[in-house]
């Protein structure tokens, strides 16, 4: 049940999807992997849309030139864990929700205790590797994941439904080389903006996911488009032949 | 006569092919390309990446394969870049061309 000041709290978009979707809002637990550039806009803006419970897991401590970006740290935040920077601000702007944060590196041994019972996971990671393996993670626990990426002014988003959707491998197979890439804060507030309302619809089963679509956004030309992707029969995470190998991502 | 059909046909085969992110950055867009029928996906973007060192670069490695990330469309289906090698283009093809993105 809503109490009293969270009717009021959602009060406007509950115009748009009733109490009975805020309460689905409210039920809901959803695994943010990563505080940076993607992390710190999607987690805000799913904190004041009421998602129940969030679970942000980041490893790295502010520093300086991450605030351009990385809205949730401030200035007076720099040497502080990003989890803990993450977890006032979020429990400040919503008291009514739940904040868990964890401090650790996302690694194969631990993703999936991690996940745990989460109903989605939201891709803010900055790295394809680690991106495989909650890929591999929303495949073993049947949720979604919200992938996005960026770099620059440009960025990607889509929307995995494991056994429905092709997964991150069917789409990326390889992981393009790692690098200190360029960014602007727009870019990941744009594309963490996509993957959130996702994670909304999602939740709220309405609307139409970015499901088997890749979406592309060039920010300097103000374009956005889209592609078609498919699931790989072959693919070695979700594919029918699918290998148990536990290569290295 | 025969001869001269021919001829036009070839001429009238128009292939687009879209670069995106820094590939479009180095390499230009859109580009609209009249390839010789027979033209197969890796020649012809290969031609056009040769205009610019980088773009050709970021794309291919120095054994002038794709580099293993890149990611071909053509008619918005999935091209494996092994198979691209094998692939003829056609008349009013679009080819997209584009680098993931992985950052955060
Ligand atoms: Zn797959």
């Amino acid at each position: 049940m809503l109490s009293e000041r969270e009717r009021e709290r959602y009060k406007r978009q509950i115009l748009l999807f009733g109490e009975e979707g805020q309460e689905k809002l409210k039920k809901s637990r959803i695994f943010i992997a990563g505080a940076g550039g993607l992390g710190c806009p999607i987690s805000l803006y799913l904190a004041v849309a009421g998602i129940g419970t969030l679970t942000v897991v980041d490893r790295d401590v502010v520093e300086q030139t991450n605030l351009n970006r990385q809205i949730l740290h401030y200035d007076r935040d720099i040497g502080k864990k990003k989890t803990v920077s993450a977890g006032e601000k979020l429990r400040e702007i919503n008291p009514d929700i739940r904040v868990n944060v964890i401090d650790t590196t996302i690694d194969e041994t631990n993703v999936l205790r991690l996940v745990g019972n989460a109903d989605g996971i939201v891709d803010a990671m900055d790295n394809f590797p680690t991106r495989y393996l909650l890929n591999e993670a929303a495949i073993n626990k049947k949720i979604p994941l919200f992938h996005g990426a960026i770099r620059g002014l440009y960025g990607q988003a889509t929307t995995i439904i494991p056994g429905k959707t092709g997964c991150l491998r069917c789409i990326f197979p390889n992981a393009p080389p790692k690098e200190v890439f360029p960014v602007v804060g727009v870019a990941p507030g744009f594309i963490g903006m996509v993957q959130a309302t996702e994670v909304l619809k999602y939740l709220l089963g309405s609307g139409e996911l970015l499901a088997n679509r890749l979406f592309l956004w060039d920010g300097m030309r103000s374009h956005g488009e889209e592609i078609a992707v498919t699931r790989n029969p072959g693919c070695m995470a979700c594919g029918t032949m699918r290998k148990r190998t536990r290569k290295k991502p | 006569m025969r001869h001269h059909e021919e001829e036009n046909e070839e001429e009238t085969m128009k292939v687009k092919v879209r670069f995106f992110a820094q590939f479009g950055e180095l390499l230009g867009t859109d580009i609209i390309v009249e390839p010789v029928s027979g033209t197969v996906l890796s020649g012809l973007i290969k031609e056009i990446a040769q205009r610019n060192k980088d773009g050709y670069n970021a794309i291919f490695d120095e054994k002038d394969t794709f580099r293993e990330f890149v990611i071909l469309m053509r008619n918005g289906k999935r091209v494996d870049t092994i198979d691209a090698v094998t692939t003829k283009v056609a008349d009013d093809d679009e080819i997209a061309v584009f680098p993931p993105v992985a950052g955060g």
